[in-house]
């Protein structure tokens, strides 16, 4: 091209340099600490990227209000169905855990958030959270939507946050069928190609025999997923493990590409028992005692 | 090179940014960032090639949680590769400029595939032999638009 002589070798030896510096430099980049690539990750979203990820938030708000109003309006009718059908389990909850000297169980708080999906090369699995510490968000906080479990926060800076959907494959949630008989740990299982991502319920009994169509909820267990939250309805056994555990293919209730909206649940506050039942659990019907 | 090219360049950057994070396109728009990348390094020195891939693809690794730096890495060394291929390959068709960007494309996707983490990447099926190539067959036609037009002012791209 015109222009582009580099007849100097001294010219020419520092432009190879210059270059041989930037792929080095790149290479480092790989193997920075999690927390330094984190912190650098930020730094680029909040300054040079700030601008279209508020344009990505925006988009995401404005779909979500554009979203059809008799839609809404059953959604909010079928939740105050639900409400009011709960009203008198509550009261029966109470007086029975009186009965039984338990403590009242802790109320979830969970808080709404717009997510904010970057179309880049390498984020297929993560998304942002418009809500960040500021908000009361933590590392490890459960994603939900109505529909059922979405993600976890991996990253949480002060008014934004990183997620992990449950596509990715660092994503584990401890399980157990609605009925509570089978348990075992649920993690991203890869399809050949990544329309057929899924999820596997590993660890369940080698005797348990899971009906396809089961639903398939949080447990609880670890502490950071509430129990009773839908993650989806079983599928074929995917495989047994020396006659000591099966796994089963689980189909995921929720479908992270389409989700706008969600709901971050906050850590309770310590010792803060705040009476009976709490929110209703997003998924609907997991056995939540 | 001319002021047509620095703002079709700085414009490929911006429609990037704003196609993919601000619209959240994924493969629905084409990869802009690496036909800047492209060319860029048809018309710069290596260095300064290798500094603007590198620039590039570290804004696509900020919102990677489990590979960043593999965009930085094989847009740096996609970019030297287009800067070398000056002196390897001459051509001006259209025939040549799809295949300088379709190939282009695959050996961006390769580069950050094989620097990936193992546990998050796609099937080599998935991205190299099916994404990539339908990504690189879009990216081309972008390219040789861009260069269509880089055409229309003298010295800018030949």
């Amino acid at each position: 091209m015109a222009g582009l002589q580099l007849d100097r070798p001294e010219q020419r030896r520092r432009q190879w340099l210059t270059a041989l510096a930037f792929v080095i430099a790149a290479a480092l980049l790989l193997y920075l600490p999690r927390p330094a690539q984190a912190s650098l990750g930020n730094a680029l979203r909040t300054s040079i990227l700030a601008p279209f990820v508020e344009l990505n938030g925006a988009l995401s708000r404005a779909r979500a209000r554009a979203a059809d109003f008799d839609v809404l309006r059953a959604q909010m009718d079928s939740a105050l169905a639900l409400l009011a059908a709960q009203r008198t389990l509550a009261e029966e909850n109470r007086q029975l855990r009186g009965l039984l000297e338990l403590r009242g169980r802790d109320r979830s708080r969970l808080i709404a958030a717009t997510v904010l999906r970057s179309g880049t090369a390498g984020a297929e699995s993560a998304f942002t959270l418009d809500v960040g510490a500021v908000q009361g968000v933590v590392p490890f906080a459960p994603v939900l939507t109505e529909h059922g479990i979405l993600g976890v926060v991996a990253e949480v800076r002060e008014n934004h946050s990183l997620a992990i959907d449950w596509s990715h494959p660092e994503f584990r949630v401890s399980a157990m069928t609605a009925d509570g008989e089978s348990h075992g740990l649920v993690e991203a299982a890869r399809g050949r190609f990544r329309e057929q991502d899924r999820l596997i319920l590993q660890g369940a009994d080698f005797l348990s025999d899971i009906a396809p169509g089961a639903e398939v909820v949080t447990s609880g267990r670890g502490g950071v997923f509430p129990r009773g939250v839908l993650i989806g309805w079983a599928g074929e056994v995917a495989g047994t493990s020396s006659g000591w555990s099966k796994s089963y293919y689980v189909i995921p209730a929720v479908a992270p590409g389409a989700v706008s909206h969600a709901l971050v649940e906050l850590p309770r506050p310590v010792g803060g028992s705040a009476g009976e039942g709490g929110a209703p659990r997003p998924g609907g019907s997991g056995s939540s005692p | 090179m001319t002021n047509l090219t620095r703002a079709v360049l700085a414009l490929l950057v911006l429609s990037h940014l704003f196609l993919h994070v601000g619209m959240g396109f994924g493969h629905g728009a084409p990869d802009l960032f690496l036909v800047a990348a492209l060319v860029a390094g048809r018309l710069s020195q290596v260095g300064v090639a290798a500094g603007l891939g590198f620039g590039l693809g570290l804004l696509e690794d900020a919102f990677s949680v489990l590979s960043f730096g593999s965009n930085a890495f094989a847009l740096a060394v996609t970019g030297i590769a287009a800067s070398r291929s000056r002196d390897l390959f001459v051509g001006d068709s259209v025939l040549f400029l799809f295949f300088y960007f379709l190939v282009g494309k695959w050996v961006r996707d390769l580069l950050a595939w094989l620097v990936s983490d193992a546990m998050v990447r796609d099937s080599f099926v998935q991205h190299l032999l099916v994404d990539a190539p339908l990504a690189g067959v879009y990216a081309a036609a972008a390219g040789i638009a861009v260069v269509t037009l880089l055409r229309t002012q003298p010295g800018s791209w030949e």
